[in-house]
């Protein structure tokens, strides 16, 4: 299915086909210890079940120094 | 997966070991997490005035937040203290957050800047010297934080470092050959003898920056991704992310680091001693083991211009 993914370093947003959300981190090559997942809003871990249409908010837990 | 305990909605699945919490039992775990370590290391022990060294990011002010909730029934002070070097398009941002959760939580703010101490801020100090912006900054910021310190009559300063940092720093120095800088690594640092130096605290220390990450944005303290324009971590990035790649392979390796590296510091800490003397600084009387400090040289430098 068709997921909107926007990843907040680099402002990056794109539509990947994937059904699951380990799969994207596999897509776009980033670690899941670096991001935390964001759906509506909403709080996700990995494990939660992708719907088409979602769009999907990678925020880097990173500081920015 | 449901949350382990409540079977609620889960918000994070933990990194060392595969249980999903919901919002209200991963704040529980997270908090507990935190003031265990304030309690086991002894960080805040018979200490009355604490500050925390706020930079407005995410690390800083989910410290303040604990610290805080953690004073509450305590004889105990909270007071905020923030640098602003004089970034242009970096710090104002962050400190309007940081202004904001410490009048949410009635905290005093204090904020010291270069351009006050030093007469230059960062942007103008590295117009006029050559040097690695970071270099010059990390000197300066420690001046000031352990002043302001001083001034406000504070016992122990508490900055958000957390485990992700921790067990970088820690494999830096083990891949650079440097044992040394490492014995001044852990929860609690800093010299004892010497009235001059505020010890550090590090109430973050056990926790991942997920876990912050993740805590932050659930408590409403998270601004928009900022990144100072002057940031050179090429080495700390390459170290963070050969660390992601080993978690994901092999849970709980952050944890197994830091806890190891915790049951050798004490041997470490003696082998590492602080031999040289701690004399004061000729020009500013701040404590350096040279005559002159690194604060005082730049300034010097600045001031040939």
């Amino acid at each position: 299915m068709n997921i909107k993914v926007y990843v907040d370093k680099g402002n990056k947003e794109q539509t990947i086909n994937v059904t699951t959300i380990s799969e994207i981190f596999k897509k776009l090559n980033l670690s899941m210890d670096s991001f935390i997942i964001v759906r509506n809003n909403e709080l996700i871990t990995e494990h939660a079940t992708l719907r088409e249409g979602d769009t999907i908010r990678l925020l880097s837990v990173i500081s920015g120094g | 997966m449901a949350c382990k305990q409540c079977k609620e909605h889960p918000v994070i699945t933990l990194t060392n070991s595969p249980i999903s919490l919901c919002k209200r039992c991963f704040t529980r775990y997270f908090e507990r997490k935190v003031f265990k370590t304030i309690r086991d290391h002894k960080l805040i022990h018979k200490i009355k005035r604490v500050g925390v060294a706020l930079s407005g990011g995410k690390d800083s002010l989910t410290v303040l937040t604990l610290l805080k909730k953690y004073s509450e029934g305590r004889a105990m002070e909270i007071v905020a203290i923030a640098v602003d070097e004089g970034i242009h398009d970096y710090r104002a941002h962050t400190l309007v957050k940081a202004r904001e959760v410490c009048t949410q939580l009635e905290v005093p703010l204090y904020v010291y800047s270069y351009k006050d101490a030093f007469g230059y801020s960062l942007d103008e100090t590295l117009t006029k010297l050559k040097v690695k912006p970071c270099s010059v900054c990390g000197v300066f910021r420690r001046y000031l934080l352990n002043k302001a310190a001083k001034e406000l009559t504070v016992e122990r300063l508490a900055t958000g470092h957390n485990l992700d940092d921790e067990a970088q720093t820690i494999l830096m120095n083990q891949f650079r050959d440097n044992p040394e800088l490492s014995a001044r690594l852990g929860p609690l640092t800093g010299v004892t003898e010497n009235e001059g130096f505020i010890q550090r605290i590090k109430p973050l220390y056990l926790v991942t920056e997920k876990e912050v990450m993740t805590y932050a944005y659930l408590n409403n303290l998270v601004i928009g991704f900022n990144e100072c324009p002057n940031a050179q971590e090429g080495y700390r990035n390459d170290v963070r992310n050969l660390l992601n790649k080993m978690e994901e392979k092999y849970p709980g390796t952050k944890h197994a680091l830091v806890n190891s590296f915790l049951s050798i510091l004490p041997m470490l800490k003696r082998e590492f001693k602080e031999t040289k003397s701690i004399n004061v600084c000729i020009r500013c009387k701040e404590p350096t083991s040279r005559e002159v400090c690194q604060t005082c040289y730049y300034r010097g430098k600045l001031n040939e211009h």
